[in-house]
């Protein structure tokens, strides 16, 4: 059979490249990230002396800059999604679409697609940019090259919450609402969540520890395997990442032994199960967005 | 070309359609008409695959809506009766996006969309922006649209909705053409004379149910029943009455003057029997015709009745 485009995203692709905005994002975007990469350098190469480069300066902008890329996918890629559906709803162009040919899965597929691209567009396009970094050493070009992909998979889970949420309201407002809240809940209230039970758990045993009479070793406890949580965080993806990258696990294990126990096989493949989850996450709320796109499986 | 049998709607408590029944002729130019919140659109959508029934059966060509969507796509077109259009999208491209969907791209798809703008008198609109059209282009446009697949069943909401007398005499004409060409056509409205002007059948839906159905003429020749006979007498009148009230059909007689208003419940055969034994016995008649009924009349006369007020004609 021969590849045929995805109609809907076809047709938004259309509409996104008419206009300048784009463009104009495109190089604002990459001449804020320049700018900020060139600063680095300036502050890295400046205060080293007897010209010795101090290497772990560089991997520090391209932490920066990574967490750039990341804080851009993880925020600019839900307004997009959670205005797909809910907005085609607002325009009244839906009921036409569905009584059209296309499937249900195929306007939630085109959807997705393009309201990725366009973020993956501005993150791509800055890997010039990044590649100083890489030039100078310190970095590989599979580093990079993983980074993409990780901002690709964020943006894959990021935006079928956005999809799911807008397929589910009939309004882009609160779609956006509950998009960007479950967001910020994914990202800061995992943590939140890990940090107050621990906090909650070490009060209840300095309770009981100084209550105790017999000497025993103050040993409180964590939060146990519930430290696995933070699997579903995107954050925490991207430091499992960079801590691999930087050949240090350093960031990750404190984070994670400091609070709770993980299984060491967990932790060794903390990123890779961890992209695995939320892919499957992603499965999962673009299956039940399909179905709810569906207006005769949809009872009502 | 699409049988409706015994369709059941309900949102929560309300009921919207209570056991409609519709059976259309392939080529036939259907208009259905009822009061605002009879459950047109709710039909029309249950037809066109956007809404489920909570019973009864639909049959589009044969094919069960319920079991074949995909074969029902094909066959169908639908247009809303509020619909919207993409900004930043230009007419011809508006109509390559939905041609894309059926596959349709490249050489042919540029080809058959001339063709369809030209159907619809929107050809030198072909560059401009979809959302800078007027109401009345936008709305050529849509139906433009739902023909791209060549539908053979148009199911269209209220297509002269909103449109002015001039641009709703145009939607007349294209939808005319298109019938022409074959196609079974569906249209809703609440405004009777167009819709009896350009149908070949019309369905009177009330609070869910079909309450009427038929050709123009039948509609028209049921409503005439009960509208009365006028008869001017030139010359007999000693002897009308008495042979007015031998005819069994007749049921009551006004007289003003000379002119007699009967209420009569005989077809045309009847009313021809009547006209000759009037002759017959020597009465001179200088008119005699059934008071004509407009379909508007008949409209408000069934909606009236159903709310339980009998209105004497
Ligand atoms: N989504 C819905 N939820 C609840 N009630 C609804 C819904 N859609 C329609 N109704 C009700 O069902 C009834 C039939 O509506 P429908 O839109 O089919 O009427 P209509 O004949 O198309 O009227 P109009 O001439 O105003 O377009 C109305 O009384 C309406 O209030
Ligand atoms: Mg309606």
């Amino acid at each position: 059979m021969k590849f045929r485009m995805n109609p809907v995203y076809k047709k938004e692709l259309k509409i996104s490249v008419r206009t300048v905005r784009m463009a104009m994002i495109i190089l604002g975007y990459n001449a804020v990230l320049a700018l900020i990469g060139l600063l680095s350098f300036y502050f890295t190469f400046n205060y080293s002396f007897n010209n010795n480069i101090d290497y772990s300066g560089i991997l520090q902008i391209y932490l920066i800059l990574a967490v750039i890329e990341f804080g851009l996918v993880l925020f600019v890629v839900p307004a997009f999604t959670a205005s797909a559906i809910s907005g085609e709803r607002e325009k009244q162009t839906l009921e036409i679409l569905l009584t059209t040919k296309l499937k249900p899965s195929q306007i939630i597929f085109g959807k997705l697609l393009s309201s990725i691209s366009s973020t993956l567009l501005l993150v791509f396009s800055s890997l010039p940019i990044l590649a100083i970094v890489f030039s100078i050493g310190g970095i590989r070009l599979f580093d990079l090259i993983q980074l993409m992909l990780f901002c690709v998979t964020t943006a894959i889970f990021v935006g079928s919450i956005g999809i799911f949420f807008s397929t589910c309201f009939k309004k882009t407002v609160p779609s956006t609402v509950f998009t960007y809240g479950s967001i910020i809940l994914l990202v800061i209230g995992t943590l939140a969540i890990i940090a107050v039970s621990y906090m909650i758990g070490v009060r209840n045993y300095d309770n009981l520890y100084s209550a105790s009479s017999t000497m025993i070793e103050y040993n409180p406890p964590g939060v146990g395997h519930a430290i696995n949580l933070l699997l579903i965080n995107p954050a925490v993806s991207l430091l499992a990442l960079l801590s691999k990258q930087f050949g240090s696990p350093s960031y990750l294990s404190s984070l994670l032994s400091h609070y709770g126990k993980t299984n060491t096989v967990i932790f060794d493949h903390w990123y890779a199960i961890s992209i695995l989850i939320q892919m499957l996450l992603a499965v999962v709320l673009l299956c039940i967005s399909v179905r709810t796109l569906d207006p005769l499986k949809n009872k009502k | 070309m699409l049988e409706i049998q015994g369709l059941y709607k309900h949102y929560g408590k309300f009921t919207a359609l209570n056991g409609l029944n519709l059976e259309l002729k392939k080529g036939e130019l259907f208009g259905f008409v009822g009061p605002n919140g009879a459950g047109k659109t709710t039909t029309m959508k249950i037809v066109s695959g956007l809404l489920n029934a909570d019973a009864g059966d639909v049959f589009v060509d044969g094919i069960n809506i319920r079991k074949d969507k995909k074969k029902l796509k094909e066959k169908i077109g639908y247009m809303p009766d509020f619909f919207g259009v993409y900004d930043n999208l230009k007419v011809v491209e508006y109509m390559e996006f939905y041609a894309s969907i059926y596959g349709i791209e490249g050489k042919p798809a540029k080809k058959l969309i001339y063709e369809l703008l030209e159907l619809v008198n929107l050809s030198e609109c072909a560059g401009n922006y979809v959302d800078g059209l007027s109401r009345g282009m936008k709305q050529r446009l849509c139906l433009a649209r739902c023909l791209i697949h060549d539908p053979e069943l148009l199911i269209l909401d209220e297509p002269a909705s909103g449109l002015d007398p001039r641009a709703r005499f145009e939607m007349k004409e294209i939808l005319r053409n298109l019938n022409h060409k074959g196609k079974t056509i569906i249209i809703s409205s609440h405004i009777l004379p167009e819709l009896s002007q350009m149908c070949s059948t019309i369905g009177i839906i009330q609070k869910g149910t079909m309450v009427l159905k038929g050709t123009v003429e039948e509609i028209m020749q049921q409503m005439n029943v009960s509208n009365p006979l006028l008869i001017q007498v030139v010359e007999g009148q000693d002897k009308v009455i008495s042979l007015l009230k031998r005819n069994p059909f007749v049921e009551n007689i006004a007289i003003k003057g000379s002119n007699y208003s009967i209420g009569f419940k005989g077809n045309k055969v009847e009313e021809a029997n009547l006209l000759h034994s009037l002759i017959e016995n020597d009465i001179r008649i200088s008119s005699f015709f059934r008071q004509e009924g407009t379909l508007e009349s008949l409209f408000i006369q069934i909606t009236k009745e159903e709310e339980g007020e009998k209105i004497e004609v």
